[in-house]
């Protein structure tokens, strides 16, 4: 039973070895739709399958200005305003963990 | 009656009593059809194959160089973040001690805060997963950005299709999406 167990063990770890490098990364995502009354809501959190909350989250204009600073809620959410002007989404999870998402890129509603 | 039927195993027991000392030593000899890609994932991963199965080439990124490789020659793996695609790197001999950080960004970036995903790692051996879109045009250049200690930034490209062939040949096997 104990050698049963032992080998059960041991393909267990063998299959993990194969699939281990993917699973120790975590990359930052992050997605946003256009939500009824003029708002985009986005989402983020990392591909282990966490959440992101109190990660900051801006709303940039094409010229670099910052339209909306922001931070994501305990739901990891964000929802704002649809700027007039050309923007786009820049998910910061800190240098080099970044998503960012154009304007062409928000599903419609 | 009952010791008779002892004594004469089942067929399929008589053939594992006869073979089973031959079937165990194939079972030995299965690990060996794995050791050449064994030894060949040990040599990349520690680097004594170099620091990736096909190096790109230099990119230049002003007064600094780094050397690009693809650490492994093949197309981006899925992700739940979106296709990943894993590059190494090593820096200039003179400008290890230099740069402060190394990033990697599909297309040019707009500001340094989005300058794509940033190399971790030696400067003479670093990685960096880059996120590849779907609908990557082809013709996609590849923008490496450094920032030095002395807070000076730099910028320099390479063709995806340079960097990685087999990325192009994924791309266009994916087909162009909307």
């Amino acid at each position: 039973m104990t050698l049963i167990r032992l080998n059960r063990a041991c393909i267990a770890l063998l299959l993990c070895t194969g699939f281990c490098s993917t699973a120790l990364a975590h990359n930052p995502m992050c997605e946003c739709k256009e939500i009824p009354g003029e708002q985009i809501e986005c989402t983020g959190g990392f591909s282990d399958g966490s959440g992101a909350p109190g990660v900051t989250l801006d709303v940039i204009g094409y010229d670099e200005t910052i339209l909306v600073p922001g931070k994501l809620g305990a739901n990891s959410t964000l929802t704002f305003k649809k700027p007039s002007a050309e923007f786009y989404v820049l998910f910061d999870a800190g240098p080099g963990h970044v998503v960012e998402i154009d304007q062409a890129d928000i599903q419609p509603q | 009656m009952s010791k008779l039927a002892a004594a004469t195993p089942s067929p399929l027991r008589a053939v594992w009593l006869k073979w089973r000392f031959h079937i165990n030593v194939l079972l030995l000899l299965v690990p060996l059809g794995f050791m050449p890609k064994y030894f060949a994932d040990a040599a990349l991963f520690r680097g004594d194959s170099g620091i990736g199965e096909r190096v790109a080439g230099e990119v230049q990124v002003g007064p600094w160089s780094l050397t690009l490789a693809e650490f492994r020659n093949e197309g981006p793996r899925p992700d739940p973040a979106g296709p990943m695609k894993f590059f190494n790197a090593a820096l200039c001999a003179a400008c290890a001690d230099q740069v402060k950080a190394t990033y990697l960004r599909i297309g040019k970036p707009r500001s340094l805060r989005a300058a794509g995903v940033i190399f971790f790692g030696t400067p003479y051996r670093m990685g960096a997963l880059l996120p590849v879109p779907e609908r990557t045009p082809a013709n996609a250049e590849l923008w490496v950005t450094m920032e030095g200690w002395d807070g000076t930034m730099h910028q320099g490209s390479i063709s995806l299709s340079q960097a990685s062939p087999a990325t192009i040949a994924w791309l266009n096997k994916q087909g162009v999406k909307p």
